[in-house]
C-alpha cells in the first residue's frame, strides 16, 4: 500500500499551517524570555543560569502540557465537528493507520515544544547570566539533588517530564476521540491534570490502598531524579508501571472506539 | 452481462432496533449515471455511508469491483471517489493544500494530475486561496476535484447540486455525462430533486423508508409500440369523440377544445388522418409524457418530498 509517512506529513501540515501552533511556540519562548528579564532586573546578574533554567522549566512545562493537550484534543474532534472526517476516512487506509498518523503528529508537536523550550531557556539564560556563574555547594545540593551536573540533571528532568506529557496527551487524545468534542477533551484533561493534581496531595495523606493506583499520584516523576526510591515508600519502577498500565488502557480504548464508530453527521 | 462495479446484496442497517435500511439489493454497471431518489429520511445518505465504509452493515454485503467493503476495505475503497453530504474541506488550508492532502493518501497521484483536476473544475484562479474564503459553489467544485483526483471507477455524489447556481448545475450535469460515457465510470447520485435527476440520470432507483421500491429507466423510452396518452385539440370535441369511438378508438373528452386518446405512435397518425378526412380541424397533437415526478408520486403514494 501507500507510504505511511505521507499520512504523518498530512497531519503535520494540518498542525503547522495553522497560526495557533506557532502562537503557542512563540508564547512559550516569550515567557522564558520574560521571566529571565524580570529575574535580571530584580535579582541582578548574580544568579546562576542553571537556577533560572530550572525554575523556568518547572513553570513553563505546565504551559507546554496545556498547549499539547489543546492540539491533541483538536486533532480528532475537529475532524468530526467540521465533517472533514468523512473525506479523510474514505481513502485506501485503515482507520488504525489514520489514527496512528494523528497520534504521531501530536507527539511530535509535544517534542518540538520541549526542544524549543529547552534550547531557548539555555540560550536566553546563557546570554542573561553567563555560563561561568556557578552555584555554591549548598545551592547545588538543593536545586539539583543527586549530585549530578546541572546539564545532566536538566536532561533527566526533561526526560521524566516527557514521559508524563505522553501519558497526559494520550488521555486528551482518548477523550477527544471518544466524545468527539475538543472543548470537553481540553477541559476534562486540564481539570484532571491541574485540579486533581492539587487535590491529590490531600488524598495522599489518606491511608487507602487504592490511592496508590491513581494515575495522578504518579504523573510527577521528577521527584525520583537522584533517588529511585523515596521515604514515603514510592519508587520509580512502581510509578512507571502504573503509568504504563494506564497508557495501554488509553491507547486500547481510543483505537477500539475509533474503529468501531459509525461516522454519521 | 458486464460485471457490475457495485453490488449491494441484501443490505440492512438497524440502529437500536429501528430498521433504517431494509434488505437493499442493487447492481450498478459501469458507464451509467444512476440516480438514487427518495424523500428526506428515506435512507439515501445511510446507504451511501455504508457504501464508502463510514457505517457498518448490520446484514448483507457491499462489493465494489468484487472487493467487500467490510472485509477488504483498503482494496475496495480504492475504486471509489465520493462526496458525502456537504463537501467539507479544511477551511484553514488553501484549496491546493486540501487536494495535496488527499493526493498524498493515494500513491501515484502526480502534481500534474492535481493541476489537471483543478483546471477541470475551473478553480485555477482561486486554488491558492484559503477554503475559508470560498463560496458554497466553489467548495462543491473542490469537492468534485478531490473525488475524481485518483480517477475512480465509481463516483458517489450525495446531493451534488446543493448550493450550485443554474449554470453550475448544468456544467456538473454535462461533466457527469462525459465521465460516464467517455471515461466509462459509474456515477451514483442521490437527490430528492426530481427534475434534476430526470435530466442527469440514465436510471433511477426509488427508495422509501429504507426499502427499494422501484428502478426505472429514464432515457431511451418512447418506442413505437408504447401506449401513451395523446391529447388532440379539435374544433368540435364532442363530434370527434363520437367519430373516433365509431372507428374503434377509446377517446374521451379532455375538457375545453381537447380530447384524449390512449394509443401508440402509428395510432396517433391514423387518428389524425381519420379526423382530418372527416372534416375536423386539428389544431394540435401532443403526447402526454409522465414526468418522473408523476411516477415518483405514484410509487411513493403521494408522500410529500422536500
Amino acid at each position: 500500500m501507500g507510504d505511511f509517512l505521507q499520512l504523518v506529513r498530512n497531519e503535520n501540515m494540518k498542525i503547522y499551517k495553522r497560526s495557533r501552533s506557532w502562537i503557542m511556540l512563540a508564547i512559550l519562548i516569550a515567557s522564558a524570555l520574560l521571566i529571565s528579564i524580570m529575574w535580571l532586573s530584580f535579582g541582578g546578574r548574580d544568579t546562576s543560569m542553571w537556577e533560572v533554567i530550572s525554575t523556568e522549566s518547572m513553570i513553563l512545562f505546565v504551559l507546554l502540557t496545556i498547549f499539547s493537550v489543546v492540539i491533541a484534543a483538536a486533532s480528532v474532534a475537529e475532524e468530526f465537528t467540521s465533517g472533514t472526517i468523512k473525506l479523510l476516512l474514505i481513502r485506501p487506509w485503515s482507520r488504525n493507520k489514520v489514527l496512528l498518523s494523528k497520534y504521531i503528529s501530536i507527539l511530535l508537536f509535544g517534542l518540538l515544544q520541549a526542544a524549543a523550550l529547552f534550547l531557548s531557556t539555555l540560550l536566553i539564560n546563557w546570554i542573561c547570566f553567563g555560563i561561568y556563574s556557578s552555584l555554591d555547594e549548598t545551592q547545588q545540593g538543593l536545586l539539583f539533588p543527586g549530585g549530578s551536573n546541572p546539564f545532566a540533571y536538566m536532561l533527566m528532568y526533561y526526560g521524566m517530564k516527557l514521559i508524563s506529557l505522553v501519558v497526559t496527551v494520550t488521555l486528551a487524545f482518548m477523550i477527544s476521540t471518544i466524545f468527539r468534542s475538543g472543548g470537553l477533551a481540553i477541559g476534562l484533561s486540564l481539570f484532571l491534570l491541574l485540579g486533581v493534581n492539587n487535590f491529590v496531595l490531600l488524598l495522599g495523606f489518606l491511608d487507602y490502598k487504592w490511592i496508590d493506583y491513581l494515575l495522578f499520584m504518579h504523573l510527577d516523576l521528577t521527584k525520583y531524579i537522584g533517588a529511585t526510591s523515596l521515604e514515603d515508600g514510592s519508587n520509580l519502577w512502581f510509578s512507571l508501571g502504573i503509568l504504563g498500565a494506564y497508557y495501554i488502557i488509553f491507547v486500547a480504548l481510543t483505537w477500539y472506539v475509533f474503529n468501531k464508530r459509525d461516522v454519521a453527521a | 452481462m458486464v460485471q457490475p462495479i457495485v453490488r449491494l446484496q441484501n443490505v440492512s442497517k438497524r440502529i437500536g432496533g429501528r430498521t433504517i435500511i431494509d434488505k437493499l439489493t442493487l447492481d450498478l454497471p459501469l458507464g451509467e449515471v444512476f440516480g438514487f431518489l427518495g424523500p428526506n429520511g428515506s435512507g439515501k445518505t445511510t446507504t451511501i455511508r455504508m457504501m464508502v465504509g463510514l457505517m457498518s452493515l448490520t446484514e448483507g454485503e457491499i462489493l465494489i469491483n468484487g472487493h467487500s467493503i467490510a472485509k477488504d476495505y483498503e482494496k475496495a475503497i480504492r475504486y471509489v471517489g465520493a462526496i458525502v453530504e456537504n463537501p467539507e474541506m479544511y477551511k484553514y488550508l488553501s484549496g491546493y493544500d486540501n487536494l495535496k492532502h488527499y493526493a498524498r493518501m493515494i500513491p501515484g497521484i502526480t502534481e500534474h494530475r492535481v493541476h489537471e483536476v483543478v483546471k477541470l473544475v475551473g478553480l485555477e484562479g482561486r486554488i491558492q486561496d484559503k477554503v475559508r474564503t470560498y463560496s458554497l459553489g466553489m467548495r462543491q467544485r473542490l469537492g468534485v476535484a478531490q473525488a475524481i483526483l485518483h480517477k475512480p471507477q465509481l463516483l458517489i455524489l450525495d446531493e451534488p447540486t446543493n448550493g450550485l447556481d443554474p449554470a453550475g448545475i448544468r456544467e456538473l450535469r454535462d461533466y457527469l455525462r462525459v465521465l460516464s460515457k467517455e471515461e466509462g465510470i459509474a456515477v451514483f447520485v442521490s437527490s430528492h430533486l426530481l427534475a434534476e435527476m430526470e435530466l442527469m440520470c440514465d436510471r433511477v432507483a426509488i427508495i422509501q423508508n429504507g426499502k427499494l421500491i422501484d428502478v426505472r429507466t429514464i432515457r431511451g423510452t418512447g418506442s413505437m409500440t408504447d401506449q401513451s396518452r395523446v391529447i388532440i385539440e379539435v374544433d368540435r370535441p364532442q363530434g370527434a369523440v363520437e367519430a373516433l369511438l365509431a372507428a374503434g378508438h377509446s377517446a374521451v373528452p379532455e375538457g375545453g377544445q381537447a380530447i384524449a386518446v390512449e394509443t401508440d405512435r402509428d395510432g396517433t397518425a391514423a387518428i389524425n388522418a381519420l379526423l382530418v378526412s372527416a372534416g375536423f380541424k386539428v389544431y394540435g397533437i401532443r403526447t402526454h409524457v409522465k414526468s418522473l415526478e408523476d411516477q415518483f408520486l405514484e410509487v411513493t403514494g403521494g408522500e410529500r418530498i422536500g
